[in-house]
């Protein structure tokens, strides 16, 4: 269900971050063909579409990380981003320097995989305080001495023990709350959230969408979460863009667009949810039926 | 003991962490062996010259006399006369030192290259290890043969032409390590925290790929000591200074004559890079239990 007391975007409010017709390509390919969306602060955005629709890489171009390694390139597009004092700076244009300036810092993200997204080899504490080194110029003690405060504020149970453990010694869920401590040591504006909960079984699901939720609250950061579980998109979002084969299909109001979808591609995702009691009666388990989108018909979601 | 203990997902096989490896390493016989083997060796080089304090360049009687003669040093004489116990009790430490810088420098190109090409890939990789192949296919021995022949001899020059040799092997280990573990999430994280490269490449991807590296570093040591030996068996060590291959080299003509003034120096040779070979392999066991065919 989503949250009441999500702060609602005022019509004023200025954009913290502007995507403007972005265009990633790896060599012939293009992953993100023209995509245009705002985040406003305080609230919750989430990306939708199905594997291979260009939300990761779009996310990983707003923390210019496509780049590295991946080969990707951002062939055009803005991608602006208010500061703290109002100045509006263009992430495109950065240089690496400034933009590592930016990452951890301003824009923060979060993994699909908790279970290989913290360095094997150090403790998990020490790779918290080693976020908050970067970014904050403190010695090794306070930067525990954060990494502390964070372990509490994501609720991990005994923090000062946990601190010292290394990740092999965690379970799942609590890799992620670590990633997401670490995500918000330096109080970013933005946090970038990759498919958070899809490594995760459904219980631990729900724990983190609301740690994330209350985080939100308590830090005022505007949340971009990327997610293919329309149960996620219900759960935490304010507003919600669908993308489909590189470009975006639809967006708004998570409210307007479950309840009135436009878009014959949204339709046919929301009618791909499987619904509870659908087995019912049957003997054996059953595949679902394939979602076509030519002939989709919305479901009546019973009230 | 501290095991995997995971509640709610199932987890991969982790590379135990040091700690682990360690219990492993000392449960292993042969790579105890091989340390036991590594510190009496070290401790006959560095303790042995006070405890029987013989200079090794002294002629001390006829010479050719074989153990167990009357008044002859345990291990007998040389072709001049001159102790062999000496040799081999001062011999170990020019070897040791020259193998362990030469290793060091390996380890510092070694690594170097092999990271930046392995992280930065492309362009950067083919044209490093483009220059790693040139160094790869000359012959190791007749090079530093030519490095040492070209300048006065001195031991920190054979150490870097030795390590000069070496490095290559290291170089493409440390790529192909890195170029696993680059594009796995948690670096992709550490990028997304605001690391810079430098640290990524050291801090984050390095320890990651310790195992394998400690491995070839500790292998590479029983190499250097070969090195090591065969140059100063050809002569090309400081004359000055008495190594275990020296001793071998000058006392090639009295192989007959004298088994003796060859046997011992080369049996401390044999024990040094069989102690490192042991550990190495130990080693490889502890990092990896599941290579283990046993």
């Amino acid at each position: 269900m989503p949250n009441e007391t999500s702060p609602a975007q005022g019509s004023d409010a200025e954009a913290i971050l502007s995507v403007r017709d972005l265009v990633v390509t790896f060599g012939s390919f293009t992953a993100v063909n023209g995509t245009s969306f705002d985040l406003f602060p305080g609230e919750t955005l989430a990306v939708v579409g199905e594997s291979g629709s260009g939300k990761s890489v779009t996310a990983l171009s707003i923390m210019r990380l496509v780049e590295l390694g991946t080969r990707g390139k951002i062939e055009q597009g803005e991608i602006l981003f208010r500061r703290d004092n109002g100045e509006v700076v263009d992430l495109v244009g950065l240089s690496e320097n400034e933009m590592r300036e930016v990452r951890g810092n301003d824009i923060s993200m979060i993994f699909q995989e908790p279970l290989t997204s913290l360095n094997p080899v150090y403790t998990v504490g020490n790779q918290v305080a080693e976020a908050v080194q970067l970014h904050q110029g403190v010695d090794k003690a306070e930067g525990m001495a954060r990494a502390l405060e964070m372990f509490q504020q994501v609720r991990i149970p005994d923090p000062e023990q946990r601190l010292e453990q290394f990740p092999h010694e965690m379970s799942g869920g609590m890799r992620q709350r670590v990633m997401i401590a670490m995500a918000l040591s330096c109080d970013p504006r933005v946090l970038i959230a990759d498919e958070p909960t899809t490594a995760l079984d459904v219980t631990i699901q729900a724990q983190i969408l609301g740690l994330m939720r209350d985080l939100r609250q308590t830090t005022g950061a505007a949340v971009m979460i990327i997610t293919h579980d329309m149960g996620v998109v219900a759960e935490v979002a304010d507003r919600v863009v669908v993308m489909n084969q590189a470009e975006i299909v639809e967006q708004g109001d998570v409210y307007d667009l479950f309840e009135n979808p436009r878009e014959r591609y949204t339709q046919a995702l929301l009618a791909a949810v499987p619904r509870l009691g659908s087995m019912t009666g049957l003997d054996e388990p059953a595949p679902f039926d394939l979602v076509e989108m030519e002939t989709v018909e919305m479901k009546q979601v019973d009230s | 003991m501290t095991g995997l203990f995971v509640n709610d997902v199932e987890v991969e096989a982790v590379a135990p962490p040091g700690r682990e490896a360690l219990r492993l390493f000392f449960r292993n016989r042969a790579a105890v062996f091989g340390l036991i083997l590594l510190i009496f060796m070290i401790l006959m080089t560095y303790l042995g010259p006070s405890l029987y304090d013989q200079d090794p360049s002294r002629i001390i009687a006829i010479p050719l006399e074989g153990p167990g003669t009357e008044d002859i040093p345990a291990f007998g004489t040389d072709y001049l006369g001159r102790d062999v116990l000496a040799g081999v009790v001062n011999g170990g430490d020019t070897t040791l030192r020259v193998s362990l810088v030469a290793t060091l420098i390996m380890v510092l190109i070694g690594v170097s290259i092999g990271a930046i090409a392995g992280f930065y890939g492309g362009r950067v990789d083919t044209l490093l290890m483009r220059f790693t192949e040139v160094f790869q296919v000359m012959p190791g021995l007749l090079f530093a043969l030519v490095i040492v022949t070209l300048f006065e001899p001195a031991w920190w020059k054979v150490a870097i032409a030795i390590g000069v040799v070496l490095w290559p092997s290291l170089a493409r280990l440390t790529r192909a390590e890195f170029l696993r573990l680059r594009n796995l999430e948690f670096v992709k994280a550490a990028q997304a925290i605001g690391t810079s490269d430098f640290r990524i490449m050291f801090r984050v991807l390095l320890p990651n790929a310790m195992p394998p590296l400690i491995v070839a570093t500790t292998l590479g040591m029983g190499a250097a000591i070969l090195f090591e030996a065969a140059l100063a068996f050809l002569g090309l060590g400081d004359p000055n200074d008495v190594s275990w291959g020296y001793l071998i080299g000058q006392n090639r003509g009295s192989v007959l004559g004298g088994w003796w003034t060859v046997t011992f120096p080369g049996l401390a040779i044999f024990t040094t890079v069989l102690s490192f070979s042991l550990i190495g392999d130990g080693l490889q066991d502890a990092f990896n239990p599941k290579l283990r065919g046993r």
